[in-house]
């Protein structure tokens, strides 16, 4: 056996990363070939069978697509606020003095144990009886923000508690009040644990946020809804604004991973 | 009531069932949507169409006509699954019948007409709560609905006519026997679209359906599978409404019933209605 026979350690792993990387991107060309395959093959479908009117869609789509920018006005304004209450509901929840725990729990028990629909219907339709009445779009707004809350509550809660105690016990071993402790130490690290769940909380609404559509907010599903009972054209009405929704959500998630890899640096 | 006599083609599932049970002792199927005229006439409930009430002059100080004016804006709902009375354009405005006849009378009481969707079923609920002024939606005078809505005269008045499947075979009245309303079983939509929608994904829990003959009209021009039957069931009077929970509207109510009365006399009710249905619909037609 000669020398030259011996691979050089370098190139041995140069050879193993470049191999791993061929794989990964076969890999990646199949899962897409799959993906497009599939559709293809659903649109295909549906064309062939479902009697469809392209004219039709070339005609209303843009009205129905118009739906978009309130669906997500709509859920990105619901998930400010749905934070907000869900940071307080989680201080809450924590909390030992009872009647503030109490509160907070009561707000998760109530909010979760209901409808979204009913929440929406109330807000809009019997708040009115006992003198309150709001237009439909901050209706929708502060039942999804309220429903969402509740549901984000104990996300925060769970994120709280997931950092460890020796955190919080260095920190006040250094001296730390009670609340510097809270926010500088406990609550950064916390925000970081429950990035995915915000995430996944606000694809959630973009879609929840469709049932908004009852109170005539002429969201996406509403003017898919009106344009196709109106032109008794409900199967391609219904597949824009699924489309559209499913579109949302691609766009948004891939922003969302993003996120999270940025976040998850400090891990490495 | 209304009989209607039966011919050799029978409904399929009636036949069906015929079958087993007497016959004539199944309840004809009949879609019609929830909270219409429709629905009761079919189940022969009290609130039937009815005339309007007297209207007298009023002050309009501390009036919803004076909010009205001073806001420049009347505020109309309307449900936009109607065509061709209310209905969008891609662009996203407002056309139809009731547009046109709320645009009109807004512009003679000097406001801009602001249109509104609302579900059909949320407008005759009442209750407005002020989120809109008027409903200018093809609303039927009825007994129950008068205790909720003062109502101006009729600006119009379309037929009831049932129709049928096109898969039923049903063409016209003597194909079928029933009684309305004691052998009818009235099967409800949220709307009278929602009926027509169900025919058409082939949906079999009915045949029948009663709407107004214009919404019938228009599934028909738009290739829904359904014929249109017979001669019309009754007249509904259609007619500006407002509600009764909100502010004070006798003023209000007096303007639009006089411009009613204009539109009327002047003959731009009649010219709509030939634009938008073909036909002069301004006057009752003589029931059948």
């Amino acid at each position: 056996m000669t020398v030259a026979e011996i691979p050089q350690p370098g190139s041995l792993l140069a050879q193993i990363e470049e191999s791993q990387a061929r794989y990964r991107s076969i890999f990646r060309l199949k899962f897409f070939a799959t993906w497009a395959g599939l559709i293809g093959l659903l649109l295909a479908g549906l064309y062939f069978t479902g009697n469809i009117d392209t004219a039709f869609i070339a005609e209303w789509g843009p009205f129905i697509i118009g739906g978009a920018g309130l669906t997500v006005f709509v859920s990105a304004v619901s998930i400010v606020f749905a934070t907000i209450l869900a940071l307080i509901g989680a201080i809450g929840r924590l909390s030992r003095n009872p009647y503030i725990n109490g509160i907070a729990s009561l707000y998760v028990s109530l909010v979760r144990g209901t409808p979204l629909i009913v929440q929406i219907y109330f807000i809009y339709l019997a708040l009115p009886q006992l003198g309150i009445v709001l237009a439909a779009i901050p209706s929708g707004i502060i039942a999804l923000s309220f429903n969402y809350g509740a549901y984000m509550t104990e996300v925060f809660r769970a994120g709280i508690q997931a950092v460890p105690r020796g955190q919080r016990e260095a920190a006040q071993s250094l001296g730390l009040t009670e609340r510097l402790v809270m926010w500088r130490i406990v609550m950064p690290q916390a925000f970081r644990i429950v990035i995915p769940a915000i995430g996944n909380d606000f694809v959630a609404m973009l879609k929840d946020s469709s049932l908004v559509s009852i109170l005539a907010v002429e969201e996406l599903l509403f003017r898919s809804q009106l344009v196709g009972r109106q032109n008794f054209r409900s199967l391609e009405a219904l597949v824009i604004a699924a489309a559209v929704y499913w579109l949302l959500t691609i766009i948004f998630s891939y922003f969302q991973q993003r996120l999270e890899l940025r976040m998850a640096r400090g891990d490495r | 009531m209304t009989t209607i006599r039966r011919g050799t083609a029978l409904l399929a599932g009636l036949l069906i069932l015929a079958a087993c049970q007497q016959a004539g002792a199944v309840p004809a199927a009949v879609c019609v949507g929830e909270a219409t005229t429709y629905f009761a006439y079919l189940t022969g409930s009290e609130d039937q169409p009815d005339a309007q009430d007297p209207i007298e002059q009023a002050d309009a100080a501390g009036d919803l006509l004076e909010s009205v004016q001073e806001a420049g804006v009347l505020r109309i709902s309307t449900d936009a699954n109607y065509e061709p009375q209310s209905f969008r354009e891609p662009d996203g405005s407002w056309v139809g019948f009731d547009i046109d006849v709320g645009t009109e009378i807004a512009e003679r009481l000097g406001v801009e007409a602001e249109f509104q969707h609302q579900d059909w079923d949320i407008i005759t609920a009442g209750n407005w709560n002020e989120r809109w002024d008027i409903s200018v939606g093809s609303m039927t005078i009825t007994t129950g609905r008068k205790e909720l809505f003062s109502f101006t005269q009729p600006y119009y008045y379309t037929p009831a006519y049932l129709a049928a499947s096109e898969r039923s075979g049903v063409t016209s009245l003597d194909d079928l026997e029933f009684t309305i309303p004691d052998d009818v079983e009235a099967i409800t939509r949220p709307t009278d679209q929602n009926c027509i929608e169900d025919i058409e994904a082939g949906r079999t829990e009915f045949d029948l359906l009663m709407t107004s003959g214009t919404v019938i009209d228009g599934a028909v021009e738009g290739g829904l599978p359904i014929v249109k039957i017979g001669e019309p069931v009754f007249n509904e009077p259609l007619s500006v409404a407002i509600d009764k929970a909100g502010p004070e509207h006798a003023a209000l109510l007096y303007e639009i019933d006089q411009i009613i009365g204009e539109m009327h006399a002047d003959g731009t009710l009649t010219a709509l209605s030939e634009e938008w249905f073909g036909t002069d619909f301004s006057q009752e037609a003589a029931a059948d």
